[in-house]
């Protein structure tokens, strides 16, 4: 039994300690927005939170999260109105959007560190989460705009889980 | 698919049909013969759909107002429509409330759509304006559902072992033992295929796809392998040189006369080959499938591209009628055209009926791409014949590949001027629009490509080769007669005899392939002076097909680093004349993925077959371009009221070729292979030094 | 004449015998009735579980997931496994038929109650250092734990390593015994460093080289950096690699919260270091980092040098655009995101590779081992979790980003053979994970 927090709520999984959390996330716990990319940590889709920061859940086994704080796209914001997930909606960045849910909590700790990004700060973060539609213009877009807004102040309800 | 065609698809009927774009929903429908043809590829979505969509959106607004002047008790002249209401004068009834109360039933033949007046393009109120598409939201917050998500009660996983060749191969042995060591383990199947779609998998099944997975690793099973376990790259390559030696074999696409006179009296000739290797679709989310029979009908669920294609043979595989099996729509997490080979939906409902179970199927990552239908290594001979003072008189174009089409459609193919039927998709960009005086185009089918796998089509298909050469070589030919390739393109874009164009598709022909290429060359100061080692490159392509041309033009400038090979794409210039634009916002995306796409196969992809097999599996080894990779770009779209053509594709087509001769200018290298390595770069430089 | 021969070899027989006997024979000391001892003062216990932390008692006396102090972790060396006892005051298994007598003398001698040499995989060689208050106090912490009934798992010593009396000529060789005497002229901090150093926290142990028999190897090659079951333990002396020195302030920030910008995260043993020194007090973690600051000669220096920080930095983002170079592709794929850092400060949480020792060390087994196993959300700095890339990365892999970070990231000399250590790491670890009982 691995007991952890999952957007806010408490979680308890009686699955083998070495299970990728992507799969308990997504079989066990019903969370799909988390995707299964590559397998191997190199394409970023099934980015997510532990205690705050991104990692990729495909190679973090369940028992590395034991107690820890774990959240998805579903819980990045109750509303779905984070300032990123507003700016991807603004420049229009997904196309088919399979990866985007991990670049949007890639793009989550790339504001955290670096609030105003310089490009080339968000081509080294960025770099590990694919894009095979190749939207990468718009994501640069987006997370400018959202750096913007987030630096502006306006203070941001929606980071409940963060 | 996805890619938010469907808000452009619904902008053209509610432009006609004058409704309130807000209350405007996507549904995406399963499939049922009343839809006719399902499929969503080809670059074709609008441009199919814009005369169908408009007068499906005219005849509803002129079926409202008749309805809705009979319930306001005005005659229907007296009314218009507008954001979901009919008025008259100053009295207006809703849509919503003439579907409530009025009788809406009216039927309009074909002849009767056709004669409908469409809008003109002054008159529109949504194509061409920008709007956010309908379903982006939710792809910001986890709850679009692809066809990964699809789950039903009951459902086992399963993760299929693939054999060491696509077709031939056949399961030998079996042995599980360690895998039962896996919790949750089920059990092993090898799959009894009538399709023959899938020879020689075996399925294993889990409670859970990591269990699946598991078990999977620990299985032993041996198969004797087809006849194509040990073919290289390098073999299907000299295949198709060898094949296109031979006069004899071949489709011949373009079959004008005087070819042979041309060359034999021509003052001088040039002659090229092309090849390029081949590419992965590496769509980001693996194949997966969900199937059941509940009822007495099978359910496939899961994201595809071409319905109609896949259906009879799921048919066939089940051995069950068409009428049994639905197709539900999912999202998919990317096509390229991987999807449209629904291939990987067969092996899901053989699972299914082999446990008796809801099977969801899941690809790893690895299983996916040795399962991909590549697109086919190709290779090309061109051949130009010169008269006096530069004139071009005569040219060749002959092309081998592996054929999707003829694999997986062959009634699709049409025949070529000698009875032998070739692969329209697979050959398109040879039969340009600029005049070369008498044009040989021969399309050759690689048979030990199409035994090796099979090959896809993926974005842009033949197009992303034929004008990698044409384009490679049309620069070849300008040097070739100390031409400036602009100019030497622009004098063969006459647009005279058949390439004047035709409406409705390609008014104005081959005029607006050089309106773009002008507009490009503007664009980028084309002629002036560039730092060492820096160099601009041009190109020019129609697109997908010759009936369908979306006039294209990408100037790229590049810096190559003599000491290592790099080649830094700094910009891309694109000049596109695509017609009238429903979705301006959704058009440029398209335009902004498909040319990165461009770049990644000239610059950062390619894969080879090796043993029978693709070589790179998974993103270890096989490096599509990144966000640090992405160079800047201009695109800029030609205002036109002409037919509205593709996007999705076309900008691929253009990019490859425009890099490959910026590299020559920069550094007088000439690359005749895709994709570009910096090995390869260094290796011409220290033979031109 | 042969006669008397005789007899003189026979005394010299049993003189030698004598003194040898009275060299390594321990006397038993007698057991005392189970829970006899009680009544400890809590501030006592207090003291002891401080001191017990700066000792580490627990990471080597538990296994994981297993009760405290129990025993049972096992401890490769080069002559076989070891495994701890249980040091819980249990009667039967554990040490609750110890009197503080026969306490204080293992930790100062290396003698078990029953008289038995132990191994110096308890270092009592250091131990022996500890102030007698500070044994009393770990002593009232331990019998005061829950008895945990755990009897001991058999070593795997070969012969002759499996006979203990030899321990006793071990520590004849290598072992000054007795109590830690303070340097005259140096501070009251540096000394209290030095104490809980040198002594209960032996951080020599793994720091200091050691020669084929396990013991330190002469003493200019003290805390010169050593390898310790498979990780290298960096040098704390001026040999360290890093570029910028280990100031107070860096080892204090270090000690106290496992990771600093400068330096990057505590990992592997160093991990269980820092969260076991927690419950020392700041003073004595000060203590400790003025000690080292002196021993490494950077008391001399100001914190950082800011051109070798700005050198470091300008590495962090090479290769983040095209690279023809499959190391960088794969670290920029894989590790870039939480690793780069921007122009101007690294960031805590996100180690700069360029100032790390797992990337300047004279071996590549600290960062391959890192790649391989990751750092928990317990290891290293707090709640940051790095995902581990065994089973994704191949060992070519591993190898190629560890090549290139070392070729681009500092000036020192190529790792060699690294692919060759990354497999033989893999076979080590999937070897060691047997060792748990």
């Amino acid at each position: 039994m691995t007991r952890f927090e999952l957007n806010g709520r408490d979680v308890s999984v009686e699955v083998a300690d070495d299970t990728p959390l992507l799969w308990v996330i997504r079989d066990d716990l019903g969370l799909t927005g988390t995707k299964f990319g590559c397998g191997i940590g190199l394409c970023g889709a099934c980015t997510l939170h532990i205690d705050g920061r991104a990692i990729r859940s495909c190679i973090t086994p369940l028992g590395a999260v034991a107690n820890a704080r774990v959240t998805t796209i579903e819980g990045l914001d109750p509303k779905g109105q984070h300032p990123l997930q507003k700016a991807w909606i603004a420049t229009q960045a997904p196309q088919c959007g399979y990866c985007q849910s991990g670049q949007i909590m890639q793009a989550a700790t790339l504001l955290k560190d670096f609030p105003d990004p310089s490009d080339q700060d968000i081509d080294a973060v960025m770099n590990g989460s694919l894009c095979r539609c190749m939207a990468y213009v718009r994501i640069r877009q987006a997370i400018k705009l959202a750096a913007a807004e987030l630096r502006s102040g306006t203070v941001h309800e929606g980071t409940a889980h963060e | 698919m996805g890619q938010h065609v469907g808000t452009a698809l619904a902008r053209i009927v509610a432009d006609e049909l004058e409704a309130d774009w807000q209350s405007v929903r996507l549904n995406y429908v399963d499939t049922h013969p009343k839809w006719g043809l399902m499929v969503t590829g080809g670059s074709w979505s609008v441009w199919q759909s814009f005369e169908p969509l408009s007068q499906a959106g005219a005849a509803g607004r002129i079926a409202l107002i008749e309805e809705g002047a009979r319930l306001l008790g005005v005659a229907p002249a007296a009314c218009t429509a507008r954001n979901s209401r009919v008025q008259a004068g100053k009295r207006s009834i809703s849509y919503a409330e003439i579907v409530q109360r009025g009788d809406l039933t009216r039927s309009l033949t074909a002849d009767e759509l056709k004669r409908i007046p469409l809008k003109k393009p002054t008159e529109r109120r949504l194509i061409g304006k920008e709007t956010l598409a309908i379903d982006v939201p939710s792809k910001t917050d986890g709850s679009a559902r692809y066809g990964i998500d699809a789950r039903v009660e009951g459902m086992v996983h399963a993760r299929p072992l693939l054999p060491p060749t696509r077709y031939g191969a056949k399961v030998v042995s079996i042995d599980d033992s360690a895998a039962k060591s896996v919790k949750g383990y089920l059990k092993s199947i090898a799959l009894d295929d009538p399709s023959g779609t899938v020879p020689g998998w075996v399925m294993v099944y889990a409670d859970s796809f990591t269990a699946a997975n598991s078990a999977a690793e620990k299985m032993q099973v041996t198969w004797a392998a087809g006849d194509t376990a040990n073919v290289s790259e390098q073999d299907l390559l000299d295949h198709g040189a060898k094949l296109i030696d031979d006069p004899a074999v071949g489709s011949l696409v373009w079959p004008d006369e005087g070819v042979d006179e041309a060359f034999a009296k021509a003052k001088s000739t040039l002659e090229r080959t092309y090849s390029t290797a081949s590419v992965l679709h590496f769509q980001l989310e693996p194949l997966n499938a969900l199937a059941f029979e509940k009822d007495g009908i099978w359910e496939i669920h899961t994201g595809n591209q071409w319905q109609s294609l896949i259906l009879p043979v799921l048919a066939k595989a089940l051995g069950v009628g068409q009428d049994k099996i639905i197709m539900r729509s999912y999202l998919l997490g990317g096509g390229f055209g991987r999807r449209l080979n629904g291939d990987y939906a067969v092996p899901a409902a053989l699972a299914a009926k082999a446990i008796g179970k809801p099977v969801k199927m899941l690809c790893t990552r690895a299983d996916d791409v040795r399962f991909d239908s590549i697109r086919s290594p190709s290779i090309q001979r061109l051949r130009l014949a010169f008269g006096e003072g530069g004139s071009v008189i005569a040219m060749e174009h002959h092309a081998a590949a592996g054929w999707p089409t003829q694999i997986m459609v062959p009634d699709f193919m049409p025949k070529g001027a000698n009875g032998v039927p070739y692969d329209p998709f697979a050959i398109a960009g040879a039969d340009h629009w600029y005049s070369v005086g008498a044009h040989r185009v021969r399309a050759l089918s690689n048979d030990l490509a199409n035994r090796t796998f099979r090959p896809g089509w993926l974005r842009s298909v033949g197009p992303g080769w034929t004008n990698w050469a044409l384009e490679c070589f049309m620069d070849e030919a300008a040097h070739s007669v100390d031409a400036d390739p602009l100019a030497f393109r622009l004098a063969l874009l006459d647009g005279k005899g058949r390439n004047a164009g035709s409406a409705p598709n390609a008014v104005g022909g081959a005029t607006r392939q050089a309106k773009v290429l002008k507009r490009a060359a503007e664009k980028t100061n084309w002629g002036g002076t560039l730092p060492a080692d820096s160099g601009l490159g041009i190109a020019t392509t129609f697109g997908q097909e010759r009936g369908m041309p979306t006039w294209l033009a990408c100037v790229a400038r590049v810096k190559v680093d003599r000491a290592s090979g790099v080649v830094k794409l700094e910009k891309l210039t694109i000049v596109v004349d695509a017609g009238t634009i429903v979705h301006p916002d959704g058009a440029l995306a398209q335009m902004e993925g498909a040319a990165l796409w461009g770049v990644s196969m000239t610059l950062h992809e390619g894969t080879q077959i090796e043993k029978g097999e693709v070589k790179d599996t998974n993103l270890d080894t096989y490096t599509p371009l990144r966000m640090g990779d992405v160079p800047e770009m201009e695109i800029e779209f030609l205002p036109s009221t002409e037919a509205a053509v593709g996007l999705g594709e076309p900008a691929t087509t253009v990019v490859g070729p425009a890099i490959g001769n910026a590299i020559f200018a920069a550094v007088g290298a000439r690359l005749r292979h895709l994709p570009i390595r910096p090995a390869d770069v260094l290796q011409l430089l220290k033979k031109t030094s | 004449m042969i006669k008397r021969i005789y007899i003189g070899l026979a005394i010299l027989v049993v003189l030698g015998a004598a003194l040898f006997f009275a060299l390594v024979w321990r006397p038993t000391i007698a057991p005392i009735a189970p829970g006899s001892v009680a009544g400890f003062p809590a501030e006592l216990v207090a003291k002891g579980e401080a001191l017990a932390g700066a000792g580490y008692c627990a990471t080597c006396h538990t296994v994981k997931g297993g009760q405290p102090y129990a025993g049972g972790y096992g401890m490769p060396t080069p002559f076989g496994v070891i495994y701890s006892t249980n040091i819980t005051p249990d009667p039967d298994s554990g040490i609750g038929r110890w009197s503080e007598a026969a306490f204080m003398r293992a930790m100062h001698e290396g003698v078990s109650r029953d008289g038995s040499h132990l191994y110096p995989a308890f270092p009592y060689d250091y131990f022996t250092k500890v102030a007698d208050e500070d044994v009393r106090a770990l002593y009232a912490f331990l019998m005061t734990r829950e008895p945990v009934s755990a009897p001991a798992q058999r070593n795997t010593l070969p012969f002759p390593f499996n006979i203990r009396v030899l321990q006793a000529g071990w520590k004849l060789l290598f072992m000054d015994q007795g109590r830690y005497r303070p340097v005259a002229g140096k501070s009251e901090a540096w000394n209290r460093g030095a104490y809980l150093a040198e002594g209960l926290s032996h951080c020599a142990a793994c720091h200091t080289p050691r020669n084929v028999l396990g013991a330190e190897k002469a003493a200019d090659d003290s805390y010169a950096g050593a390898m310790i079951e498979g990780w290298f333990a960096p040098a704390l002396t001026a040999a360290n690699t890093t570029p910028l020195p280990w100031t107070q302030d860096e080892l204090f920030t270090y000690l106290r919260s496992g990771a600093t910008a400068l330096h990057g995260v505590a990992a592997g043993k160093m991990s269980d270091v820092v969260h076991d020194l927690g419950r020392l007090p700041d003073a004595d973690i000060q203590a400790i980092s003025v000690y080292f600051a002196d021993l490494n000669g950077s008391s001399a220096l100001k914190t950082g040098s800011d051109e070798a920080l700005a050198k470091a930095l300008a590495t962090s983002a090479l290769g983040s655009r095209l690279e023809p170079d499959a190391g960088a592709v794969l670290y920029w794929a894989a590790c870039g995101s939480c690793h780069y850092n921007s122009a101007t400060t690294p960031l805590s949480v996100r180690p700069e590779l360029a100032l790390n020792s797992a990337l300047t060390a004279a071996t590549p087994d600290t960062f391959i081992h890192i790649v391989m196993a990751g750092i928990g959300l317990e290891e290293g700095i707090p709640n940051v979790l790095m995902p581990a890339f065994s089973q994704a990365l191949n060992d070519g892999e591993i190898a190629k980003i560890a090549d290139y970070l070392r070729r681009t990231r500092t000036e020192l000399p190529a790792w060699e053979q690294l692919e060759a250590r990354v497999a033989a790491i893999r076979r080590e670890s999937a070897g060691s994970a047997d060792l748990s009982p």
